[in-house]
Formats: structure tokens, C-alpha cells, sequence
């Protein structure tokens, strides 16, 4: 499969904005306990950055980068968060009940809140980006290589009633030269 | 402490063997482990909950009408008990139903979601949380259904999904008009709130709405039409899976609902279901008289059986609820075994289709055994499993004087011993010339050890019938007593 | 603003269910995706008036208005479930479109499978 070509600009600014969100990311992330956010929010703005990334270099070229499957992180994040469910009941307390700590001294950052919570949004925010990786990944290699056979199954996307999804047609499918045909005629009518 | 393990053992297992499993034989083993421990588990829960009383959790430390909590009462443990009893011989049987090499890697991880989502719908205490389950539940459910399916039978996931996607969205509906009406949606804390509401109309349109949710799940009389086509395109250990559980879930909310949640005034409510228990039944049962396929007629089976309990519980009285949990127990074993025999058919005449079937009484007759107590106890024939309960439901229907319904209990009854019959004569009993029957293929042997053992327990449970009709009762009684419920999940606060 | 959140939540359902019953497998899509909405949107009716009401616990924003945020932890799982529910479907209707080579539901079950040997 070719990389899709894509404009020397918008592969720049996704880079970019690839580490912009990624960087709003990880703030959502982590105000995600008493404040707006949280690990779903934060894994669904990752999973957008690197599915931004994949328009520009292409979904093979990701996974080469990866080499593993994108589900693997989520069954990690599963993991990782049932463990933060799991660590109290070691000590005789109900599944998920929450240890937080707060230090007030903590040299550069200055206030520090850590908890169980945080390490069960770290895991949910593993599972969000790795399904939605996976998710958009397989839909988007199995349409890439249908993208010759829409020429001629064009009118199986869409049933007889409704009008064709793409708003470009295929050059040289019907559509098109009827399209042609009715610009050409309606010409005719104005002159 | 012991509440949160049945949901705990199955994800945990699923995550570990995803991620940590890398050649099949060492899946298989364990899961199977995994399983075979969830059983035991599931049995000392049971116990511990059946002598020392009911378990509540309540998650992340916050009491009661805040947090969420898991109850595990009388009902739940013996629920979670079936569940687990289930997938254990449904996944065995699965070992020997598909070769290791054609097995899917993700269908034993699916299968713990599922357990999973079954469990802590039976444990859960609040309504939106059932709604989580629910869908853990539907997932992995979807997911199992097309994992092996052909280009042909993929078709049929498309109106289960379809119904359930429905569903869904209208039990969202109604977590919403609970929270709307009661401003909780703790079931304890909603059993409070419906007292004091009692006798207004906006109780009964809930009341009809969950029964419109809720019937959808277990396959009430119109909303079945998606169950009988999309279970036989599943393999047989799969199918045998959701047959036995699925629906149940189903009815045992419903259970829940009228019996702890709402207020028992409810008459038209329980007119309007006990009608349509009843057409469920016997649309049902002639839907399975009519199909030629073992699967198919096992299908309808579980919709007219659903209607039975259905059926149970619009009488409203603790032995009527007895009778639909001893009959949803002795459903899920038997209902389970006959498509695992049913499996065995098909490994034997290498189709379940009746025309093509035969001779099997002859050359396997231990098989032919197990089929007919399962066969006879679904029927209801005297000593065996299925007898008493439904002999409890015709009982309770007496006692509150539907005798119209009971008529059509009875009618059901006995068609379904002749769709039974219809199995046995088709598939057992007539010796055809041209019909092969491969004993070679040794994967039978292990099969029919597996249905003797769902047969030998349908038979305990028929034959002690004391020892099981008094835990029903105690269940029942547990179901239907509404401040004793109240005062588990909620102490004093009242 | 009750009746103008229960009016919507009442066309949603009534356009979804109409989207539904079409035959075409994209309508039926987005007829499902938009009864999602619909319930979550029943959810957000539950709390009342959207600009809330004096708390009645004191917090550092005294006097401003809080509305339940209960209902909106709920959505938001709804959602995910929702959008989990989704993307199966989305998968399940692209690959009956890659066997059946068809986008409408009715011809789906126009051919009954050739019945096994």
C-alpha cells in the first residue's frame, strides 16, 4: 500500500500537533480526579493525535513503528486498572477503595497529589487509546485497499433510494458524466 | 469480601490469558482451571451465603444509597452458581467440539466476559449498573455470536444486534425515569421510594417499561423473533452457553423488580404479563414443533420455557416465586445438556437436521439415555427435574385461581414432550439404512460424558426434590421480603 | 425547560425509530447511533433546569448554582458504552456488506442458506 499523499504543509503541522495533543493530553489525564477530564478523555485526544499521524505517514508505516497490536495496550490498561481496583483488598477493604497522598514540599513541582485513582485513569486511559487505535486502523486499511473497486461497485455503497455518500464522484463513473451531461444542458437552456 | 471474586476470578482470567498465553494447549488448560476454581468459588459462596446469610460489598468504602454496591442474597449466590456451572461444562464440552487448531484465540477470553457481565448482573444493587452489566454481557455476547460465523449465517447477528441495540437504549430510558421518579438508583433505596409511592399511575408505566426492557432480553412473547434464528448459527458449547443463561438474566431482573423493588399492587401490570407469559409459551412451543433442526427446535424451546416463569411470577406469592427459581435452575441444567446432546448428534450423523438423522439408540444408547431423562424432565414427566417445578407453577396458578392459564401450561407441557418426542424418534429410535453413524470420531465419547453429568444433577435435583425446594423457598422468601432487603443494603438509615 | 428537553428526547426517538425501519444499512446505523443520544438525552432531562440550583452543600463557589452531576457520570459511561456498541455494529455491517455485497437489510434474508449435507 502507497503512503497516501498529503500536503507538505499539513504533514508539518500534524507533527506538531501531534505533541500539542499529546501534551494536552497527559494535563487532562492528570486533573482528571477532582477537576474535568479524566482517562477517557485524555486516551480519546492521544488516539486522535496518532490517527492524525497515520494520515500523514500511512497505517503500515505506524504499525511498523509499533509492532504490536494496538489491542495490546488496552489489555494492559484493563489490567492495570483492575490492579488499582484490587490493591485494598490486601488489606480487608472494599474492591476500589481509593489511597491518596499529598505532599507539600516536593522540590520544582512543588504540591504533589498522587492515588490509586490516577493509576485506574492510567489504565483507562490505555484502554481508550488502544481500541480506538485498533478500531480505526482496521477500517481504515480495509478501505484504503477498496479504493479501486469503488469504480465499479460505486452504486453498492449506497441502496437505489438514497443518493451516493461520497460528495466527489470517481472520475469517469456515471455519475460523473451525467453530472457533466446536466451542467452541459443546462447551459444550453441559459443560452 | 467473597461478593467481588466471581467477578474478579473471570476478568482477571480473560486479561492474563489475553495478554500472558501464547500457545493453545496452555490456553485451554487455563481456562479450564480458571473455570473449574469459579465453580468451587461459586459453591462456597453459596454455602457461606446459605449459612451465615446474605453478603453485601460496598465499593470504594461509600455507603449504600451513594455508592455502588454488590449483594450477594440467597438468589444471586444460587444464580452465580449456574452461571459458573454452565460456562464450566460449556467450555469443556467446547474442548472436544472444536479441534485446537480451528479454535478462535479470543473465544475463551469472550467467554470470561461474559461470565462476567452474567455475574455482576445477578450481584449488582442498583439499576445502572445492571445496565453496565447488561452490556459487558451483550458484547461479549455479539462478539461470540460472529467470531466463527460464515458468510451465511453472519447475517442473522444483524437483527439480535439490532433488538438489543434497542434495548439498550430504552434501559437507559429507564435508569433514567428512575433516577426522574425516585431520585436514586439503588434498588434497596428504590424499594423505599416505591412504598411510599404506592398505587400511582406513573409506578405502572415503569413498571411497564421495565417489563418492555426486560422482555426484549429474555424473549417475550413479540420480541422473541431474533432469538430462535441467531442461537443455532453459534457452535454447539456456545449455543448450549446462551441458551442456558442468557434469557434467564432476563427473567431473574424481573424476579428482582416485582418482587423487591416494586410495591405488590401492581394487578394490571401482572394481568398484562401473565398473558403474555402465556401466548410465549405456546407460540413457543409450536415454533419448536414445527422446525426440523435439533438447534432450532432447542431455540423455541428456551422462549416457551421463559414463559413459564414468566408465567411464576405474576402469581406474586413466595411459593410461586419458588416454583420459577427451582424451574429457572432445572432449566439452565437441562436446557444445557440437551444442546450439548444435541452436538453429540451432530458429531455422530454430521448434521442435526431430523431427516438426515437416526440410528443412534442402537449404536450409542448411554447417549440416547442421557437425551431422554433430559428429554422427559423438560416435559415434566413425575420424577425428574422438571417435574416440580412445574408442577409448583400449576399449583400456584390453582391456588390464585387462573385456571385458563394453567390450561394452557398443561397444553404447552404436553406439546413440548411431543416436540421432544419428535428428537427422539427422529434422531434415536428409527433405524434409517442410509444414515451413517461415524462412533468412529472419538470426540463423542468425552461429549456424553459431559451430558452425564448435567443429566446426573437434573437427576439429583428430581430426585431430592426437598433439599432443592426448601433453597428455593428461602430465595423466594428472600426475594419477596422487601425490609429485610432494605435493611441489608441500607442498615438503619430509614 | 423540562417540556423542551422531554419535546426533543421525543423527536429523537421518533426520527431514530423511523431511520430504523428503513431498509438501507447507513440509516440503520445512524437511526442507532441517534436513539443513543436520545436516551442519554432523557438522562439530561432528569436533572432539571440545565443552569442548576443553590447547592446544598457549601463549596468554594458559594451561592453559584450546581446542577446533579450524577446524571452526567452516567451519561458519559452511556456514552462510551455506546460508542463501544458502535463501532461493532459499524464492523458487523461492513463485513455483511463485504459478504453480501449488498446495503440494504431486505436482501439480506431474501436467500435461505443451502441446507447442510
Amino acid at each position: 500500500m502507497n503512503t497516501p499523499q498529503t500536503s507538505i504543509i499539513f504533514s508539518r503541522v500534524a507533527l506538531v500537533v501531534f505533541f500539542i495533543a499529546n501534551v494536552v493530553a497527559i494535563y487532562l489525564l492528570l486533573r482528571g480526579h477532582n477537576y474535568p477530564g479524566g482517562g477517557f478523555i485524555a486516551g480519546v485526544a492521544t488516539a486522535v493525535s496518532i490517527i492524525l499521524l497515520s494520515f500523514v505517514s500511512g497505517v503500515e508505516t505506524l504499525h511498523r513503528f509499533f509492532r504490536f497490536d494496538p489491542i495490546r495496550i488496552a489489555t494492559v490498561g484493563l489490567l492495570i486498572a483492575v490492579i488499582a481496583g484490587c490493591l485494598p483488598l490486601f488489606l480487608g477493604l472494599p474492591y476500589l477503595t481509593t489511597f491518596n497522598y499529598k505532599w507539600y514540599d516536593v522540590p520544582v513541582i512543588g504540591e504533589l497529589y498522587l492515588g490509586t485513582p490516577l493509576l485506574f485513569d492510567v489504565g483507562v486511559y490505555m484502554v481508550v487509546v488502544g481500541v480506538v487505535v485498533k478500531t480505526v486502523f482496521i477500517l481504515m486499511t480495509s478501505t484504503f485497499n477498496l479504493t479501486e473497486v469503488m469504480k465499479e461497485e460505486a452504486s453498492l455503497y449506497a441502496s437505489p433510494l438514497e443518493e451516493p455518500i461520497e460528495e466527489h464522484p470517481v472520475v469517469g463513473s456515471d455519475v460523473f458524466e451525467k453530472e457533466a451531461a446536466a451542467e452541459a444542458a443546462r447551459k444550453n437552456l441559459n443560452r | 469480601m467473597q461478593v467481588i471474586f466471581p467477578l474478579l476470578i473471570p476478568l482477571l482470567t480473560a486479561i492474563l490469558g489475553l495478554l500472558a498465553i501464547r500457545s493453545s494447549a496452555g490456553r485451554r488448560l487455563f481456562f479450564a482451571a480458571s473455570a473449574g476454581g469459579q465453580l468451587l468459588f461459586s459453591l462456597w459462596l453459596l454455602a457461606s451465603v446459605f449459612s451465615s446469610g446474605s453478603q453485601v460489598m460496598y465499593l470504594g468504602g461509600w455507603s449504600a444509597p451513594y455508592g455502588i454496591v454488590l449483594v450477594a442474597d440467597p438468589i444471586a449466590a444460587i444464580m452465580v452458581v449456574l452461571v459458573c456451572l454452565t460456562a464450566f461444562s460449556c467450555i469443556l464440552y467446547g474442548f472436544q467440539e472444536t479441534s485446537i487448531r480451528n479454535e478462535h484465540p479470543l473465544r475463551l477470553p469472550l467467554i470470561q466476559f461474559l461470565v462476567l457481565g452474567l455475574n455482576l448482573s445477578f450481584l449488582t444493587g442498583d439499576l445502572f449498573n445492571l445496565f453496565v452489566a447488561f452490556e459487558v454481557m451483550l458484547l461479549a455476547s455479539y462478539a461470540l455470536l460472529t467470531l466463527e460465523a460464515d458468510d451465511w449465517d453472519v447475517r442473522q447477528a444483524f437483527p439480535y444486534l439490532a433488538i438489543n441495540l434497542f434495548g439498550s437504549a430504552f434501559l437507559i430510558a429507564l435508569c433514567a425515569f428512575a433516577y426522574g421518579l425516585f431520585g436514586t438508583l439503588n434498588f434497596a433505596h428504590i424499594a423505599v421510594r416505591a412504598q411510599e409511592m404506592s398505587g400511582e399511575p406513573l409506578l405502572v408505566a415503569f413498571g411497564m417499561l421495565a417489563m418492555l426492557v426486560f422482555g426484549i432480553k429474555a424473549g417475550l412473547f413479540p420480541l422473541y423473533y431474533w432469538l430462535p434464528n441467531a442461537y443455532p448459527i453459534m457452535p454447539i458449547a456456545l449455543a448450549a452457553l446462551f441458551g442456558g443463561m442468557l434469557t434467564k438474566v432476563g427473567v431473574y431482573v424481573l424476579l428482582r423488580l416485582f418482587g423487591t423493588i416494586l410495591p405488590h399492587d401492581m394487578d394490571l401490570l401482572y394481568v398484562v404479563l401473565a398473558w403474555l407469559s402465556a401466548a410465549t409459551m405456546f407460540f413457543g412451543v409450536l415454533g419448536a414443533a414445527s422446525r426440523p433442526y435439533i438447534r432450532g427446535i432447542l431455540s423455541f424451546h428456551i422462549l416457551s420455557q421463559v414463559g413459564f416463569m414468566m408465567l411464576a411470577i405474576t402469581f406474586m406469592t413466595p411459593f410461586a416465586f419458588a416454583a420459577a427459581i427451582l424451574y429457572m435452575a432445572h432449566n439452565i441444567i437441562v436446557k444445557s445438556g440437551l444442546f450439548l446432546v444435541g452436538g453429540a448428534v451432530m458429531v455422530l450423523n454430521r448434521t442435526d437436521k431430523l431427516e438426515n438423522t437416526g440410528n443412534l439408540w442402537v449404536r450409542t444408547p448411554v447417549l440416547g439415555v442421557g437425551f431422554l431423562l433430559l428429554a422427559l424432565s423438560l416435559a415434566g414427566i413425575p420424577p425428574l427435574s422438571g417435574f416440580w417445578g412445574k408442577y409448583m407453577i400449576i399449583v400456584a396458578g390453582f391456588t390464585a385461581g387462573e385456571y385458563v392459564l394453567v390450561a394452557i401450561a398443561i397444553v404447552t407441557g404436553l406439546l413440548t414432550l411431543f416436540s421432544m418426542l419428535k428428537i427422539w424418534m427422529g434422531s434415536f429410535w428409527q433405524s434409517k439404512e442410509s444414515v451413517p453413524v461415524v462412533t468412529s470420531d472419538r470426540r463423542w465419547i468425552p461429549m456424553t460424558v459431559i451430558v452425564g453429568g448435567l443429566t446426573v444433577i437434573s437427576l439429583i435435583i428430581g430426585l431430592l426434590p426437598e433439599f432443592f425446594i426448601q433453597m428455593a423457598m428461602t430465595a423466594a422468601e428472600g426475594l419477596l421480603d422487601k425490609d429485610a432487603y432494605i435493611r441489608l443494603v441500607l442498615g438503619d438509615l430509614p | 425547560m423540562f417540556l423542551v428537553s422531554s419535546l426533543l428526547a421525543g423527536i429523537l426517538f421518533g426520527v431514530s425509530t423511523y431511520l430504523i425501519l428503513q431498509g438501507s444499512f447507513v440509516r440503520i446505523l445512524f437511526g442507532f447511533i441517534l436513539i443513543a443520544n436520545a436516551a442519554n438525552l432523557v438522562f439530561l432531562a432528569m436533572i432539571g433546569d440545565p443552569r442548576g440550583r443553590a447547592a446544598p452543600v457549601l463549596a468554594a463557589n458559594e451561592g453559584l448554582p450546581m446542577t446533579d452531576p450524577l446524571p452526567q457520570a452516567l451519561i458519559l459511561t452511556a456514552i462510551v458504552i455506546g460508542f463501544a456498541v458502535s463501532a461493532y455494529f459499524l464492523f458487523l455491517l461492513y463485513r455483511i456488506f463485504l459478504d453480501w455485497k449488498t446495503t440494504d437489510a431486505v436482501d439480506l434474508f431474501k436467500k435461505s442458506k443451502p441446507t447442510d449435507v
